[in-house]
């Protein structure tokens, strides 16, 4: 059964409106700017996110025929099927995306340390593709 | 994969909303069954067969050389 309870996503709206409002006393009265951006755009992202969690629980709390049809959209296997075939095609791409740009950036003479976070996120999410399909093969 | 489902459908009088419903599907996913655009899984395949009270084999209609 799909989760109902709203205290959660709210919690994380909440904590976004903390977030942008210390951006924006950062920005104000202390006149700091990278950090209170930073503050602002992530507490834009987490109200943005959490409020509309909480939107779309109640709209499914007050009316389960509608909870049920999302329930059943999300859950159809060829939706699924569908996602997870497009997915593994993004990812596809990503493994073609990556290391051009790793190239471009290098050749672009940017420092070390971003350099070596973007190999290191590249390197991560391949180790995540190459965990799963060693699990799934051992599951089944 | 062809299939008996759109036949056995209409023959019953059923829309394809209510067959959805029924299986616990999208409308969709029932259109592309139908027209053979999508395989359904055996957990799906059984589910039909059982919602019509006839055999798998009856309803899909398997054909060397389909994938």
């Amino acid at each position: 059964m799909k989760k109902t309870s709203i205290r959660w996503p709210l919690a994380v709206a909440l904590l976004g409106c903390a977030l942008f409002a210390a951006g924006g006393i950062g920005r104000m009265a202390f006149d700091l700017e990278l950090p209170a951006y930073v503050l602002l755009a992530a507490g834009c992202a987490l109200f943005g996110g959490g409020l509309g969690d909480v939107l779309r629980r109640l709209a499914l709390r007050s009316d389960p025929q509608l909870a049920k049809e999302v329930a059943i959209e999300e859950g159809d296997e060829r939706n699924v099927s569908i996602a997870n075939a497009a997915k593994a095609k993004a990812f596809d791409a990503m493994l073609l995306v990556y290391p051009p740009l790793l190239l471009v950036l290098a050749l672009a003479g940017v420092e070390i340390l971003p350099l070596l976070l973007v190999a290191a996120a590249y390197l991560f999410t391949v180790g995540v593709s190459i965990y799963w399909q060693a699990r799934y093969r051992r599951e089944g | 994969m062809k299939n008996r489902l759109e036949a056995l459908r209409k023959a019953r009088g059923i829309r394809q909303e209510e067959l959805a419903a029924a299986l616990e599907v999208s409308r969709q996913t029932i259109g592309s069954l139908e027209n053979g655009r999508y395989n359904p899984s055996i957990l799906l395949a059984f589910k039909i067969a059982r919602y019509f009270g006839l055999a798998i084999e009856d309803i899909f209609i398997y054909e060397e050389g389909t994938s």
